[in-house]
């Protein structure tokens, strides 16, 4: 199914999240609603359970909405169709984690090849579309490290390395700067904005770190389970 | 393409070291217990195999070649009578003592027959001649006696049954499964060494003339002699085989050790298996997020078990190669047939696709969201 009546990357439309446990039942997102534009960086923020990571994860078609629905390049996000939702994350969505999520035993060329290897891209094409998206991000000189034998900028460099990977219209990060120091964080950040004005990404950050304000377009704040802008 | 099982594996050395080596382990002890076993029963029906016979008549319900039981020789005039018969010969296959220059007495199993190289035994003599046999007080005795009996040359003399023989030559590869050293003499001489084998055989070697259906010529040999038993080579080399498999039990002691090996395979494989995906649980969730699907796990675990198959199968076919050696200065015989071999090997694969299983319950519908968790 294809939304045809928006320009938007991404669009979130009364998200509710409910996680029952037993007799137990937790309202995470109440009827959250947000739009992402291609070439803009949005920041979302909130303190710790606030529902950020949650909304992320269903933007992200890892989590399916209680009620509510989630478009993602003009696909709808269909919860009832598991593999609906896949083809979504291998075609439009790019991840950025906190912990970077590399395969330790994969070189950073092959972190990257991999991720293409998964959506479909194999032998040659995939290592010369890994090679430019390395060498996007400046660590083509790097392309035959493991990742235990890179600093946290350049694991992170081949994390977005390998979110870039098929060239999704969405990056989602979640807090991309955590776990890097200042000036690393600033050029990670910078690397985020070029993306979205070069490649007219839509990007989502979720984040503590005020610093991403900078590079944001929109920041939005989320807390208990509703957005307030 | 990526190969990331391949990559974990060579990533994690100890981890993959202790898979394959539990696979090794298993296959070693499978093709050598196996290989011991075969080599075993070998030894059952090895003069069956070299003979050249293609009918052996038997007493009735005589179990296996070396327990024979006599019936009278004249049976072999009826079955030279048989239509399809080109040539049928007594041989007396009998257990007798024989007296060692220690004064010690061993047990040795004779072979007696009046024409030895028209029925291809002994089918390897070193230092004499068979044909000599017939001149006089003469044996030729397998090599193999020499663990039992001690050393012994042509030339040498033994006493078998109080009586004086001189050796003449050896033999190799003549072996019982009792392991009672096998001794070939003139059927005559056998007959005079012992009373009861008197106007008495074990067997009739029976040669079917060319062209002529063998089981055919079988069945024409039971109607004239109803009070024996009848068999083609392969059904009594059959018989002789299953005789020591079932009824001494060795066939059971065989099926547990293999299960043993396969257990042991299993519960390392699965174990280390397992544990690694445990440890990636992470990396397999990361998978899904970036749009893997569940068979995309598994087919990394399947993967990695495949490898740990191949890599252990080929270490412990290796280790068993070396001690072939090593078993045959032990008078034992490790024989692994390219069929069995094969077995092993997809035996192997199934074993380590099998232990993965418990691994793909682990990683099965895995939740990505877990990528978030710090």
């Amino acid at each position: 199914m294809r939304s045809p009546s928006t320009n938007h990357v991404l669009e979130v439309e009364g998200v509710v999240k409910v996680f029952e446990e037993g007799a137990q039942r937790v309202e995470v997102l109440r009827g959250v609603s947000l739009d992402v534009e291609p070439g803009q960086v949005v920041a979302l923020e909130g303190p710790s359970g606030s529902g950020k990571t949650t909304l992320l994860s269903i933007m992200g078609c890892i989590l399916t909405p209680t009620a509510g629905t989630v478009t993602v390049a003009g696909e709808v996000a269909d919860a009832a169709r598991p593999r609906r939702l896949r083809d979504i994350r291998r075609r439009s969505i790019g991840f950025v984690f906190q912990q970077f999520n590399l395969f330790p035993a994969l070189t950073a060329l092959e972190n990257v090849e991999y991720a293409l290897n998964v959506k479909g891209v194999r032998g040659q094409a995939a290592r010369t579309q890994a090679l430019a998206v390395l060498e996007r991000v400046g660590l083509a000189d790097r392309m035959s490290f493991l990742p235990r034998d890179l600093s946290g900028g350049q694991k992170q460099r081949v994390a977005i390395a390998r979110a870039l990977a098929g060239s999704p219209r969405v990056l989602l990060a979640d807090e991309p700067t955590a776990n890097l120091d200042t000036a690393v964080g600033d050029q990670i950040l910078d690397l985020f904005r070029d993306l979205a004005r070069q490649e007219s990404k839509g990007i989502v950050i979720v984040t503590h770190d005020p610093k991403v304000r900078r590079i944001a377009d929109r920041v939005v704040g989320i807390r208990d389970g509703r957005l307030a802008a | 393409m990526v190969s990331l099982a391949r990559k974990n594996l060579l990533y994690d050395r100890m981890r993959s070291a202790i898979t394959i080596a539990g696979v090794a382990f298993a296959v070693t002890l499978v093709l050598v217990q196996v290989g011991l076993f075969m080599g075993l029963l070998d030894k059952a029906t090895t003069t069956i195999e070299h003979s050249s016979a293609d009918i052996w008549v038997t007493s009735r319900e005589t179990p296996n070649v070396d327990f024979a039981h006599t019936f009278p020789e004249t049976t072999v005039l009826r079955v030279r009578g048989v239509t399809g018969v080109e040539r049928a010969d007594n041989l007396i296959i009998a257990f007798m003592n024989i007296q060692l220059p220690s004064g010690a007495e061993e047990g040795c199993l004779v072979y007696a027959l009046e024409d030895f190289a028209a029925w291809n035994l002994p089918w390897s003599v070193e230092g004499g001649e068979v044909r000599d046999l017939k001149r006089g007080m003469y044996i030729l005795m397998d090599r193999s006696a020499e663990r039992r009996f001690g050393p012994f040359s042509a030339g040498d003399y033994r006493e078998i049954l109080g009586r004086r023989f001189k050796i003449i030559g050896t033999t190799t590869g003549a072996a019982s499964f009792t392991t009672a050293p096998i001794v070939f003499m003139d059927y005559g001489r056998a007959q005079e060494l012992n009373q009861l084998l008197l106007n008495r055989t074990s067997y009739i070697l029976v040669k079917a003339a060319p062209g002529a259906d063998v089981q055919e010529v079988a069945a024409r040999i039971r109607r004239v002699a109803p009070y024996n038993d009848v068999y083609t080579r392969d059904e009594w080399a059959g018989r002789s085989r299953r005789y020591w498999v079932v009824s001494t039990g060795l066939g059971m002691n065989m099926g547990v050790t293999v299960f043993l090996g396969i257990l042991v395979g299993i519960v390392v494989v699965a174990q280390t298996l397992y544990t690694s995906a445990v440890e990636h649980v992470k990396e397999f969730g990361t998978v899904k997020a970036i749009g893997g699907s569940d068979w995309d796990i598994y087919r990394i675990l399947a993967e990695q078990a495949v490898i740990a198959a191949v890599v252990g199968f080929a270490l412990g076919a290796a280790l068993s190669y070396a001690l072939r050696p090593v078993m045959a200065r032990l008078y034992l015989n490790v024989l692994v047939s390219p069929q069995f071999a094969l077995a092993v090997f997809v035996g192997t694969v199934l074993m380590c696709m099998g232990a993965a299983v418990f691994s793909f319950r682990r990683v099965a519908g895995i939740d990505p969201a877990l990528v978030f968790r710090t």
